[in-house]
């Protein structure tokens, strides 16, 4: 008895110091605390860009020879983007979804809405219009007259797409102009063929002289979507960030300042990098497969807490959806906004930024932040909030 | 060997037992670690050591040996009265409800004197001490907890203002959690209009967003920092909304926070609770009474063992650990500050953060009125004397019972309806709610009619209200009269103050209501904050009449039938039509009857 008691303790104690010998020994990540300007220095390293606000920088980064930029082809790509009419059931246009109001300098929209009888606007709608973020704000997407998304995905914004690579979740599509004719035809977007298209266009008699104008061969299903794809490559948005990169040390606060070492130093910025921090690649999700089935977490607790979680995701799959080639791979989101594109995840799954962030870091790197950790890394991805960039252009006759 | 376990194992006990008197005011984080241990330890050396060695101990030496020894069986008796009060004292707790809490609690306490004097006795009578004290030392002295709960440490020493500092989700505990102990409270506070402040009180909704458009989104955090401060501490910018699949959340129908309650399930503190939880106000610790959020929320109170757990097993722990000795956790969420009018202030006076113009001057007003009486206690009467009080059939009944399951009968339980005049958000979830404010809000006028020299007299008095009448955000709340005068043959005479068709209050109605008037001159409607010129002001002040008259015709034939009605409503209806574009779900709030006169004039 004496003997068994004496092995037993020194079972545990072993176990024990084991147990916080490899705690102790593991290496803590440590981020330094760098100065503003080496902080820096430090992103611009690592790819991390301002948005331009001229027109002539934008054009630099984002023009392309095939479907060069001008400003009418803007304004006929704007006209075609806010037109309802090229739906099926004409109540759907492409800012239906990717919502914004498009006077960037409109204020007093809401409390026009709610003092007028009957308004246009209602819903969601009326206090998420000047979001200004380029989603809908709805947890799967719904197309013309409320048709649900087949596999219950989520809008992303189409804001700051012109500096992305790869677009929609599964980052199958190379261009913006072949996701804008994906989007006429899908039966749970806008619902149209290409031919139905061009009639929709030709019945409102304002489109042909600006169609002519801009395009040698007139009005053409292919000529809409390369005039949709332009004016979407002129939204993009500014905010501290940008102003921070630019060398305004008082624009973000301390906490981002922290949260963005965090990101370059937690290896956040790997994916989510430059311009539009995000949108460069095709990554898996969730990376870790220990982190698949179960998610155990230590703690010092009297039991360890093990806790089931969906087997495909850290979160519910609703829909089904599981990537490119049902892989788990998906395009990295663009974080530009992010703070207010909630719900997140494919499915709309997170209701909330600092769970986002904690999935991320959990099944993405493998690691349990502290909830410091979390907090900063909200404060700087509410730095990344933007305002549409007004490039003064004016090409509408 | 063995007994020199059972040595240390009762002096542990001991030690760490009375450590946690009030004598030794060890600090805090000491205190929880020591508390929890003296449990876990007691346990495990009873179960392991101490209950196979005692009989062991007795077969050997009563039944084998034949040794009599009465101090033995004394000491016997005391381990078993001191194990069974500690025993009740971890699952039921000493919460003040029983008096077996109270006795378990001075009999876990007094009791372990003796019964360490009499082990020390029958030890020493056999051999003289050994190892065992030095062994005991050294155990206490390496007891070195700070270093498990770093985390939290670091924070107990900050201070928040309401307008700055930022925090972690999980120091402002989920409300969800007070709920195991604090049922009936729970209940009161889930569906009153405290609760439903923020993102499921449409109309607030509305304002915030509409605030930000007018003004910039900065301005929102002039209405976070009541309506919600725990996301403005911890840097959001705005309050959020919760939703269903692709819809609004049903939460304006809502009963008993059941997303609350679901939310803290799943993730426990780590999503953050919106708007004025029971942390808000009860870790408040200075209140100046100036109004506009001006007070300091101290989020460093002193936590139990496990409390920030998020395990099940350490949730569970916690709740014991507090129930047993639960002074601690009584003094860190009450203060004497509560009972204060001017703490309820720090929220219900507004004004604009830039121009100063006075908005709600609630406070201001029971400031000037007979109730501030501090000098004759029987007249004066602070706010929970009437919107903490509750109330059966018109009148206050301090409600007996408890606010901790469990715990101490009160004569006056202070109830969390937080009855005040918007019986219509609560209503639309419980009806009892609606219950307590409608009949506070017919406590507090009386109506008068007469008819002299051609003219009907009305006099309104606000007999019960220690502010105007009404209060609060008064440019929207409407409080009128009803008159009806038919002559002999059932003609109508004289009508004011009916509903037009579109659900408006007709123009000319006697209004007892303050308009706001924005620099031009013109009402400001929604955008409150624009005030500049009071237009007009019709509100009651505490115990004035007011009287109004209405001319009747010379010729009409009497006898005069009077109806007066004093009427209420708490939002216009074209305020709840600019809502209802954003929540087409959301009803009409009804008009409510306070007051109703009828009388005949010959």
């Amino acid at each position: 008895m004496k003997k068994l008691l004496f092995y037993a303790l020194v079972i545990a104690a072993t176990v024990l110091s084991t147990i916080l010998l490899i705690a102790f020994l593991m290496p803590k990540k440590i981020i330094p605390n760098y100065s503003d300007e080496k902080l820096r220095e430090l992103a611009l390293s690592k790819g991390l860009k301002p948005v331009p606000s001229s027109y002539e920088e934008l054009l630099k980064l984002v023009d392309d020879v095939k479907n060069p930029m001008t400003p009418q082809k803007i304004a006929l790509g704007s006209e075609l983007f806010f037109d309802t009419n090229l739906s099926k059931n004409r109540k759907t246009s492409c800012a239906t979804c990717h919502s914004f109001d498009k006077d960037i300098q409109n204020r007093g929209a809401l409390l026009s809405t709610l003092m007028t009888k009957n308004p246009e606007i209602t819903n969601c709608a009326a206090c998420h219009l000047r979001d200004q973020s380029g989603v809908d704000r709805f947890t799967f997407a719904e197309g013309d007259s409320g048709t649900q998304h087949p596999r219950r995905l989520n809008t992303q914004t189409i804001l700051n797409t012109s500096f992305a690579k790869y677009f929609t979740w599964s980052g199958e599509v190379q261009s913006i102009q072949e996701q804008s004719a994906n989007s006429f035809q899908a039966h749970h977007k806008m619902n149209l063929t290409p031919k139905e298209v061009e009639e929709r266009i030709k019945e409102n008699p304002k489109y042909a002289a600006h169609f002519d104008e801009v395009f040698k061969d007139g009005i053409s299903f292919e000529n809409t979507t390369k005039a949709i794809e332009i004016y979407v490559k002129t939204l993009t948005t500014r905010g501290a960030y940008d102003r921070y990169l630019e060398g305004d040390n008082s624009a973000i606060s301390h906490e981002a300042k922290r949260g963005l070492a965090n990101f370059i130093g937690f290896g956040c910025k790997g994916c989510h990098n430059d311009i539009s921090l995000g949108g460069q690649s095709i990554q898996r999700f969730p990376l870790r497969e220990f982190a698949q089935v179960y998610d155990l977490k230590l703690n010092f607790e009297i039991f360890p807490e093990l806790k089931r979680v969906d087997s495909e995701f850290p979160f519910e799959n609703s829909g089904g959806y599981l990537g490119k080639k049902n892989e788990h791979l998906f395009r990295v989101p663009i974080l530009r906004n992010v703070t207010k594109t909630s719900p997140y995840f494919h499915n709309g799954a997170v209701p909330k930024i600092r769970e986002a962030v904690d999935i991320m870091a959990r099944h993405q790197l493998g690691r349990h932040l502290t909830l410091s950790q979390i907090d900063e890394i909200v404060a700087f991805l509410q730095t990344l909030e933007g305002d549409l960039v007004d490039y003064g252009i004016k090409g509408e006759k | 060997m063995r007994a020199i376990y059972i040595k240390i194992s009762v002096f542990v006990m001991f030690f760490t037992g009375i450590l946690q008197m009030k004598l030794f005011g060890i600090a805090w984080e000491n205190f929880r670690i020591i508390q929890a241990l003296h449990i876990a330890l007691s346990l495990m050396v009873m179960l392991f050591l101490i209950t196979p060695f005692i009989y062991g101990h007795i077969y050997k030496y009563s039944f084998v040996k034949k040794v009599k020894s009465s101090e033995g069986w004394v000491l016997l008796g005391s381990f078993l009265l001191l194990s069974c009060s500690g025993i009740y004292l971890f699952f039921i707790g000493n919460r003040g409800g029983d008096l077996f809490g109270s006795i378990s609690f001075n009999t876990h306490l007094y009791g372990s004197f003796l019964l360490v004097l009499f082990f020390i006795y029958h030890t020493t009578k056999q051999q003289k001490p050994s190892l065992g004290y030095a062994m005991l030392l050294v155990l206490i002295v390496s007891l070195n907890p700070s270093s498990v709960y770093a985390d939290t440490t670091k924070l107990s020493q900050m201070k928040v203002e309401s307008k700055n500092g930022s925090f972690h989700s999980e120091d402002w505990t989920n409300s969800a959690k007070c709920k195991s102990c604090h049922s009936d409270i729970f209940a009161q506070w889930s569906d009153s209009n405290h609760k439903h402040i923020a993102g499921s009180n449409p109309y607030y909704m509305a304002m915030e967003t509409l605030a930000g458009e007018a003004e910039g989104e900065e301005f929102r955090k002039w209405c976070m920092g009541c309506h919600n401060p725990s996301a403005i501490t911890m840097g959001f910018g705005k309050t959020t909304h919760a939703m269903d699949g692709n819809f609004l959340s049903n939460d304006i129908f809502e009963k008993n926070a059941k997303a609350l309650t679901d939310d803290f399930k799943t993730h426990g503190n780590f999503r953050l609770e919106e708007g004025v939880s029971c942390i808000t106000c009860h870790q408040i610790t200075k209140a100046d009474g100036s109004g506009n959020a001006s007070y300091t929320v101290s989020l460093d109170r002193k936590k139990y063992a496990f409390e920030d757990s998020t395990s099940k097993a350490g949730h569970y722990l916690s709740e014991k650990l507090i129930n047993s000795n639960p002074q601690v956790h009584k003094e860190s969420y009450s203060n004497p500050l509560y009972k204060e009018s001017r703490y309820c202030a720090s929220c219900h006076d507004e004004f604009h953060p830039k121009t100063d113009m006075k908005i709600v001057s609630t406070f201001k007003e029971w400031e000037k009125s007979p109730y501030n009486n501090p000098n004759d206690k029987s007249k004066h009467k602070t706010c929970i004397d009437c919107h903490m009080t509750n109330l059966e059939n018109d009148k206050f009944a301090p409600l007996k019972g408890v606010s901790t399951d469990g715990g101490v009968v009160k004569k006056d339980v202070k109830v969390h309806y937080f009855a005040g005049s918007n019986h219509f958000l609560s209503g639309l979830k419980n009806k009892a709610h609606e219950e307590q404010t409608i009949q506070l809000l017919k406590t507090s006028a009386k109506l008068d009619i007469d008819i002299k020299d051609s003219k009907l007299v009305v006099g309104v008095t606000n007999v019960g209200a220690g502010h105007h009448l009404p209060t609060g955000v008064a440019d929207f709340r409407e409080l009128w009269l009803d008159v009806t005068i038919t002559d002999k043959s059932g003609k109508i005479i004289l009508s004011s103050g009916k509903l037009k068709s579109d659900g408006n209050i007709q123009d000319g109605s006697r209004l007892f209501q303050k308009v706001f008037g924005d620099e031009n001159g013109k009402p400001v409607g929604l955008l409150f904050w624009k005030y500049k010129t009071l237009l007009s002001d019709t509100r009651i002040a505490s115990k004035e009449r007011r009287v109004e008259s209405y001319e009747i015709d010379k010729n009409v034939i009497y006898p005069l039938s009077v109806n007066v009605k004093l009427n209420f409503r708490i939002y216009p209806q074209w305020a709840t039509d600019a809502v209802k574009t954003i929540y087409p779900n959301l009803p009409n709030p009804p008009v409510l009857e306070l007051i109703k006169v009828a009388k005949e004039f010959q």
